[in-house]
């Protein structure tokens, strides 16, 4: 099994707003439970009285953090598939002081927000609409701060790779950063706020093996795990299904047929990507409509979403099957090839060629192949030249057809939406 | 060469696949309402008669309401209507085969009916208003007076009721054109769906209007409503109990009868199996299953499961996720029983 | 069962906040392992504003980045979207776990200096002042500190530890509302 899920096939896009719905259930829920549909539960973290905020997030985080890397040095979760937010170091910088100030002043963040108000929170309520109205008047002054939120990008990037620690010593790090802190918050809690220790603190002299003593204990030992262990599983280490791979070969179910992908050029259909793996000096030469340029020693692992389709295209067919081959072994479910490559795609879609002898069925459908070929910018034939010989006379490729605006880039894969939050 | 092609039966991209807007769901789902309404409100009228005692609720305030959201109904299909000035041309003839024919003499015979039931209800519902129609009470006295014509206008309205809500999903059913919809299941699961979405009303109307909050007069009625919205429900209000076990029940008939009907479909032809898949699986799977199954009944029924055992307090939330996933439910299947007939057309 | 529900009516304490962060963790984690993503919430009413802009106004939603951002490419509806159905959970289940803790009502939440005026403008003010900085950051509490946090994500970290530094600096001054 490899995970995630979504990303390697296993269900759609359709089903991902089930799964999400369910995923919503249980983050509600758990949050109300912790408390933190109460705004004075939320605004005890800033005064000192009750900590529950910095314990619960960073419980959480230590959880998923330990989890995550556990499932993926497994090599159970291809940890290059889950989604990192992008960094914008400034923004974010100030982002971050605004939301911290709107927290203080509102007593919400939008999450615990939505909980609140789902428990008759009058306040929640109200910070909802406040959110609400600062979505729309962002949108207004969107414009003049773009520059600014796009500003100090540093791409997907994680704290071990920008500071060169191993991944599992960082994990190790956190996890003892966590427990620390939970330790000075307990301590703060009695300190500042007056509060007895619970039963299970963590500050408490007993020597029993109370239940968060062992929650503490069990990701602390899960650190040290960590740290020893190396890095976690990242895409490029492909794996294959050969029996799969040899059906979809052996029964052509991987082919695209040129008068298809004409077909859906001409209808317009965007539920594709067309790839052209030659190299971009070729590529600017001549390149089938809508296409994209990936160079095949370009391909990189995340391409697209692992459900998305794609067609490759080559001059003939070798370089496009290559492609195809990487694709399917890093588990994209719609990757395909055009069969004869551009080749093909020259002599039927482009220049087209009337036998002499041709039946009226033969003459009708070449009427229909010639208005194609116009679309594309080429010319059908109506050549007497039997086709025996080199195609000698074959003409030289027309312009390429109204450019496509993505220009060579390998990054101009089309994204439907964004990912993040 | 296998064919693979994927369909795009989006109403984003092919708007023209789809004929039929909000307007119709919107008067499915009224007429839906009004029919669980006519039932309910009938059934009241008829134990009322031997049951003196019998406390009225918001039974009363049912045949008024009818008549109003009847009306609204109307006037989406109205506007759903290419030739409007023809509309009268349906009352000129009676075919015994067309639903349609069928529908608008239904509706036409609903009308009197609930009026009957309104004018019977008027002194219980709005006394002030009663008491400057001198007329309206005077009838009402007088119809009381005859407990034959009493029960009679109750099962008229129970009939209408019952053939109004199986009419309502008849007449998808009959647009055999359309294989998600060629499902005789369609009329008893709009009907069941029609009565819950009647029961969770009147529940509603019992939380935003109380008896006590002695209000006479429309405008007053309105206020007590946005007051009593924000207050905490009464807890355990014997009248909206009886309300939410009948509520239950009919949720649970629903959630079968939708059962049914998707595994009716599914051993059906493989047209009709992939009509039913766009919803099980397809571009209206997200819809059908949070907002139809998910948040329209499963949800309201472990709620009011919950409240029956006094485990949860009772609040107005079931009443109206049932509500609004009943006009979910019509939304849903209007709009990927026109897509179904787009993927036959296709092969 | 009639002793337990007389007494019950009562709001149950909150759950220990060790095992209900372990708990946030497993759902984090169950996100991570089923969809690739993690948890988010202000994306969900940035979709749904952008949606409501571009059915009041097209032209203008189309021609603003931001809107256009949420927007999609027009294959599916725009609030056919991961996070929306998310957040439609997130009530789902908060209502769920208040009612089943006899924590529903209808209350302003404040300290006891404050009247209730003063407490929802505040409310409304943070609200808005949250979204704002969400946007910037590209992310909430949810989808950046919590979501970041767990992937070591560098703008995650440098996020959690400035909304923390915001909120003990303007704490001081806010202290009637809470205290």
């Amino acid at each position: 099994m490899t995970a995630p899920l979504f990303k390697y096939g296993l269900f759609g896009d359709e089903i991902s707003l089930i799964v999400a719905f369910g995923i919503g259930i249980a983050f509600g829920f758990v949050l109300e439970r912790a408390g933190f549909g109460n705004a004075r539960v939320l605004a005890a973290q800033f005064y000192f009285r009750d900590l529950r905020v910095l314990k619960v997030m960073f419980t959480a985080i230590v959880t998923a953090m330990t989890g995550v890397y556990v499932l993926s040095r497994m090599g159970v979760v291809d940890l290059s598939l889950v989604y990192l937010t992008p960094t914008f170091l400034w923004p974010q910088i100030v982002g971050g002081l605004i939301l911290g100030v709107g927290f203080v002043i509102g007593g919400y963040c939008p999450g615990t927000s939505c909980v609140s108000a789902a428990t008759g929170r009058i306040d929640g309520i109200v910070y909802v609409l406040g959110m609400i109205f600062g979505l729309i008047g962002f949108a207004e002054i969107y414009p003049m701060v773009e520059n600014f939120a796009h500003s100090s990008a540093l791409g997907q990037i994680t704290l071990s790779s920008l500071f060169k620690i191993p991944y599992g010593v960082l994990v190790f790090a956190v996890v003892v950063m966590a427990v620390v802190a939970f330790v000075g918050a307990e301590w703060a809690e009695t300190k500042f706020g007056g509060k007895k220790p619970d039963a299970d603190s963590l500050l408490a002299p007993a020597k029993t093996l109370a239940p968060s003593r062992l929650l503490a204990g069990g990701i602390v030992g899960l650190g040290v795990i960590a740290a020893v262990s190396g890095d976690p599983y990242r895409g490029p280490f492909a794996r294959v299904d050969t029996r799969e791979l040899a059906l979809n070969a052996g029964t052509k179910a991987d082919h695209i047929s040129v008068d298809q992908l004409a077909d859906w050029l001409v209808q317009g259909r965007n539920d594709f990507l067309l790839v052209d793996v030659r190299e971009p000096a070729e590529f600017a030469a001549y390149h089938i409509p809508e296409a994209i340029n990936v160079p095949l020693a370009a391909l990189s692992p995340d391409i697209a979403d692992r459900t998305e389709r794609i067609v490759f295209y080559s001059d003939g067919s070798i370089h496009s099957a290559q492609a195809w081959l990487l694709l399917k072994s890093l588990g994209y479910s719609n990757a395909y090839m055009l069969f004869g490559g551009l080749e093909e795609w020259k002599d039927s879609i482009l220049f087209p060629r009337l036998a002499a002898d041709a039946t009226p069925e033969q003459k009708a459908a070449f009427d229909k192949r010639a208005a194609t070929a116009a679309h594309f910018g080429g010319a059908a034939q109506t050549g007497v030249a039997p086709a025996t010989g080199t195609p000698t006379e074959t003409p030289k490729l027309a312009p390429p057809p109204p450019p496509a605006g993505d220009g060579a880039a390998p990054a101009a894969v089309k994204k439907k939406k964004k990912e993040g939050c | 060469m296998i064919e693979t092609t994927i369909h795009r039966q989006n109403p984003m991209i092919d708007p023209a696949f789809h004929a039929w807007g909000w307007e119709i769901p919107v008067y499915l789902f009224l007429g839906g309402l009004v029919a669980g309404l006519m039932i309910l409100s009938g059934y009241h009228i008829i134990r009322a008669l031997w049951d003196k005692d019998r406390a009225h609720g918001h039974y009363v305030t049912a045949p008024i309401l009818s008549l109003a959201l009847l009306t609204v109904g109307m006037g989406a299909l109205f506007l759903d209507l290419e030739h409007k000035l023809y509309v009268w041309r349906l009352y000129l003839t009676f075919e015994v085969t067309s639903p349609m024919s069928w529908g608008s003499w239904i509706l036409l015979l609903v009308y009197p009916a609930l009026a009957a039931s309104a004018l019977l209800t008027l002194p219980q519902t709005f006394p002030k208003l009663a008491r400057r129609l001198p007329f309206c009470s005077r009838c009402a006295g007088a119809l009381h007076d005859c407990p034959r014509v009493v029960q009679a206008i109750g099962f008229a309205n129970m009939l209408l009721g019952v053939m109004l809500g199986i009419y309502t999903g008849i007449l998808l059913s009959t647009l055999s054109a359309r294989p998600l919809w060629n499902s005789a299941l369609l009329g008893p699961l709009f009907l069941f769906s029609g009565l819950s979405t009647g029961a969770a009303t009147i529940h509603l109307l019992a939380h935003v209007r109380r008896p006590d909050s002695g209000s006479d007069d429309f405008s007053d009625a309105v206020l007590s409503a946005l007051v009593n919205w924000l207050r905490p429900p009464a807890p355990g209000h014997v009248g909206t109990q009886k309300l939410e076990h009948a509520d239950n029940s009919f949720l649970t008939v629903e959630l079968l009868l939708l059962g049914l009907f998707i595994v009716g479909l599914l051993s059906s032809t493989e047209v009709h199996q992939r009509a039913v898949e766009l919803i099980l699986t397809g571009p209206y799977a997200a819809a059908f299953w949070v907002l139809v199954v998910g948040c329209g009944i499963v949800l309201p029924l472990t709620l009011q499961f919950l409240q029956a055992q006094h485990r949860i307090r009772s609040t107005v939330v079931p009443a109206l996720l049932v509500i609004g996933g009943s006009l979910a439910l019509r939304i849903v299947i209007v709009a990927a029983g026109q897509a179904s007939a787009w993927t036959v057309a296709s092969h | 069962m009639t002793d337990s529900t007389d007494t019950s009516h009562a709001p149950r304490p909150h759950v220990n906040p060790y095992w209900a962060g372990f708990a946030l963790g497993l759902v984090l984690l169950t996100s991570f392992v089923v969809m690739g993503r993690g948890l988010g919430a202000s994306g969900a009413f940035s979709t749904a504003v952008a949606t409501t802009v571009h059915a009041v106004a097209p032209a203008h939603a189309e021609s603003n980045a931001f809107y256009a951002g949420y927007l999609g490419d027009g294959t599916t509806h725009p609030m056919k979207d991961w996070l929306v159905f998310e957040v439609l959970g997130v009530f789902v289940g908060g209502f769920l776990s208040g009612a089943l803790a006899n924590r529903l009502k209808f209350v302003v939440e404040k300290g006891p200096r404050i009247a209730n005026g003063p407490r929802l403008a505040f409310a409304f003010v943070g609200g808005a002042l949250m979204a704002i900085g969400a946007k910037f950051a590209l992310g909430c509490t949810s989808g950046q500190a919590l979501t970041g946090g767990a992937l070591l994500n560098v703008g995650s970290w440098a996020f959690m530890m400035c909304v923390f530094g915001g909120a003990y600096a303007l704490a001081w001054f806010l202290r009637r509302q809470w205290l």
